[in-house]
């Protein structure tokens, strides 16, 4: 039996529903090995590990600031540590278990995630606590991004937990979402951070979503997001991942209503030893939808970039488009990028397009760079830079896309 | 008694397992302009990057001093630095990054090697201007991504504002002609000749055609063949070329 899991249950809860949830991931987990279709590029030996620990005794006193203007979560060591006061009274947010559960949050909660198909929805489900409900009300334009700082501190401990965050954008709401995985100080705990987020892009509703990984070095992310986008939906996410020694970053899209869209962006910049890890199931269950995915990497040292992409369109699903693009930099020979597109089509009459490639900077630009004067080291940043910008470029909120150039 | 910018002696150099050129010698004072005229595949290219620092060419023996100072051994960007400017035959597209931001990098690195603090943003931008519109060269050109979608008349343009902003005291320019018309010829000449003939500044016009010579006006002239220099003379000789071709010095 795999460690994570010899912990401990969680004392058992008097809400049958709850407890239900809990025993069913603590029942179907397994940790997936490469014989795993979707695990197939991704050992995750890191997690074998058996000296995880489940609480942590170190108690953190700051939290982690963003450089703009925002609604704040706070998440130290997994556990959340919020004012949740400040919100307007169109964001609704609470815990997703305190004092009883929210008939809402049992009615929408791992729905969504689904834990016989997600390892890791199952190992998050037997440890289900921590996590909000956000829901943002009926045609609320939300003035300021809400944001998710998930924060890590925690010495040498190998810290393992779980967060299950909730979200609801309801009909004609606008809203930005940011979630930001951090850690404090030089950090050399292998801590394990799981993540599921789901959420619901109701009609005419529009929800951009923002994340920074940057987790420690040697850190283990895995964040399992699932979307229902609905009719007339934009569902925009924006992703970096930078940090950890081992991530993964899964989005799960269902568009089931007309016109609903998904576009999903992420970058991976990355080097050291890091395996990381992008998969994306877009899936197409309703004719006139929409999907971009766009996956852009830059890999240096020994490190490997991992993207799975699937694009599912459903037999009744016409007249939608679905294109998907992946493009890799490797910065040194000892960099590899594992890529695996898939169009899954039943229906006719629909536009799909999908497309990888990867390659080295061009040494010609490298050298009419530096024949200006510019040294080599610079001449390479602003290449990766400008390798990345259309994507950032995409950020259309000036404050965040400053913070992600600061990163990228 | 004139100073030497540039010493070329016996300059051996190959691409691969192919030697190129063969016993090259030149050297270049303060102030004069240099041509180098050649059939196609005599190796003008090759020496033009040699001296530029680019990936790929051997040199196998001989040496070669700017300023007095071992060239061969300076890096890429360290000849930029030291005064050394190449106007690229086909100057390179850089997808992504801003013309203004390019050049900005590029001057900031002069700069500091002078030691010279960075110039800010906005005095860039206006010094910047001042010399683009003397090239003819409008705004938006400056915003658009380096030489991407220029034409070859904006493209060589383009290296002639790198010229004016990073005043380089030698320039070495490898078919500075080629993708020009009439007038770009004249427009870009002018910016060439505006930037360096001070009396101390030199060139070396590598070129296939007499017709840029009408423009850029040499003090000598060489013929480029087979990996050395065949001939020398003064601007005539180029004119003579035109009507006589290569033919005979290939046939050496």
């Amino acid at each position: 039996m795999p460690n994570l899991l010899q912990n401990k249950k969680l004392v058992a809860s008097d809400n049958a529903w709850l407890e239900n949830i809990r025993q069913q991931g603590f029942d179907a987990f397994v940790l997936p090995n490469t014989k795993v279709e979707s695990f197939k590029y991704t050992k995750l030996f890191d997690l074998k590990a058996d000296d995880f620990i489940m609480d942590s005794k170190i108690v953190v006193k700051e939290k982690k600031a963003l450089p703009f203007d925002a609604y704040e979560i706070h998440f130290n060591n997994g556990v959340l540590d919020s004012d949740l006061s400040i919100f307007p009274k169109t964001i609704e947010v609470c815990p997703i278990i305190k004092n009883g559960i929210k008939q809402e949050v049992e009615d929408l909660l791992a729905n969504l995630a689904d834990y016989k198909k997600h390892p890791f929805v199952a190992l998050n489900n037997a440890y289900l606590q921590e996590g909000v409900y956000i829901k943002v009300a009926k045609n609320t334009v939300v003035d300021k991004p809400i944001a998710i700082i998930n924060h890590t501190s925690v010495g040498d401990e190998n810290l393992f937990y779980n967060i299950h965050n909730l979200v609801v954008v309801e009909n004609g709401a606008k809203a930005e979402l940011v979630e930001y995985a951090c850690y404090n100080g030089e950090l050399k705990s292998r801590y394990f951070a799981n993540i599921v987020s789901e959420i619901y892009v109701q009609d005419y509703a529009n929800l951009t979503h923002y994340k920074i990984q940057d987790e420690a070095f040697k850190a283990i992310h895995i964040a399992n997001n699932f979307i229902n986008v609905e009719q007339n939906a934009l569902y925009k996410n924006i992703c970096l991942q930078k940090g950890a020694n081992l991530a993964r970053n899964e989005i799960n899209a269902k568009l089931v209503a007309h016109q609903a869209t998904a576009e999903t962006n992420t970058i991976y910049k990355i080097s050291g030893w890091a395996t990381i890890d992008t998969t994306t199931n877009i899936e197409h269950l309703c004719p006139h939808t929409f999907s971009n995915t766009y996956v852009k990497g830059v890999v240096d040292g020994d490190a490997r970039g991992v993207f799975q992409g699937k694009v599912h369109i459903a037999k009744n699903a016409i007249k939608t488009e679905g294109k998907q693009l992946h493009r890799a930099l490797l910065l040194s020979n000892t960099a590899e990028v594992d890529c695996k597109p898939e169009l899954e089509i039943f229906a006719d009459d629909v536009k799909c397009a999908h497309g990888a490639s990867s390659g080295e900077l061009d040494a010609n630009q490298l050298f009419y760079m530096r024949s200006r004067g510019i040294d080599e080291e610079t001449a390479r940043q602003i290449l990766v830079e400008a390798f990345l910008n259309d994507i950032i470029y995409k950020i259309e909120n000036v404050d965040i896309r400053e913070w992600f150039m600061n990163y990228v | 008694m004139k100073t030497p910018l540039l010493e070329i002696e016996d300059l051996y150099a190959k691409v691969g397992d192919k030697e190129i050129i063969k016993g090259f010698n030149l050297t270049i004072n303060e102030g004069e302009v240099h041509a180098i005229m050649g059939p196609n595949g005599a190796g003008k290219s090759t020496l033009s990057y040699i001296l530029a620092g680019k990936d790929g060419y051997e040199v196998t023996s001989g040496s070669v001093k700017f300023k007095g100072k071992d060239l061969l051994a300076m890096s890429v960007e360290q000849r930029a630095r030291e005064g050394l400017f190449l106007i690229m035959q086909y100057p390179v597209e850089i997808e992504g990054v801003a013309t203004t931001t390019f050049l900005k990098h590029a001057q900031n690195a002069i700069r500091k090697h002078k030691d010279l603090p960075d110039l800010d943003t906005l005095a860039f931008v206006k010094s910047l201007r001042v010399e683009a519109k003397e090239l003819g060269f409008d705004n938006e050109m400056l915003k658009r991504a380096v030489n991407v979608g220029f034409s070859g008349g904006e493209k060589k343009r383009l290296e002639t504002l790198q010229m004016s902003i990073l005043k380089p005291d030698f320039a070495i320019l490898d078919e500075a002609d080629s993708g020009l018309d009439i007038d770009a010829l004249k427009v870009v000449s002018e910016g060439i000749n505006s930037s360096m003939r001070d009396g101390k500044k030199a060139m070396l016009v590598i070129t296939h055609y007499q017709r840029l010579l009408n423009y850029i006006i040499p003090d000598f002239v060489h013929v480029f063949a087979n990996g050395k220099i065949v001939k020398s003379g003064n601007k005539d000789l180029a004119l003579k070329l035109e009507e006589t071709g290569y033919a005979e010095f290939i046939a050496k």
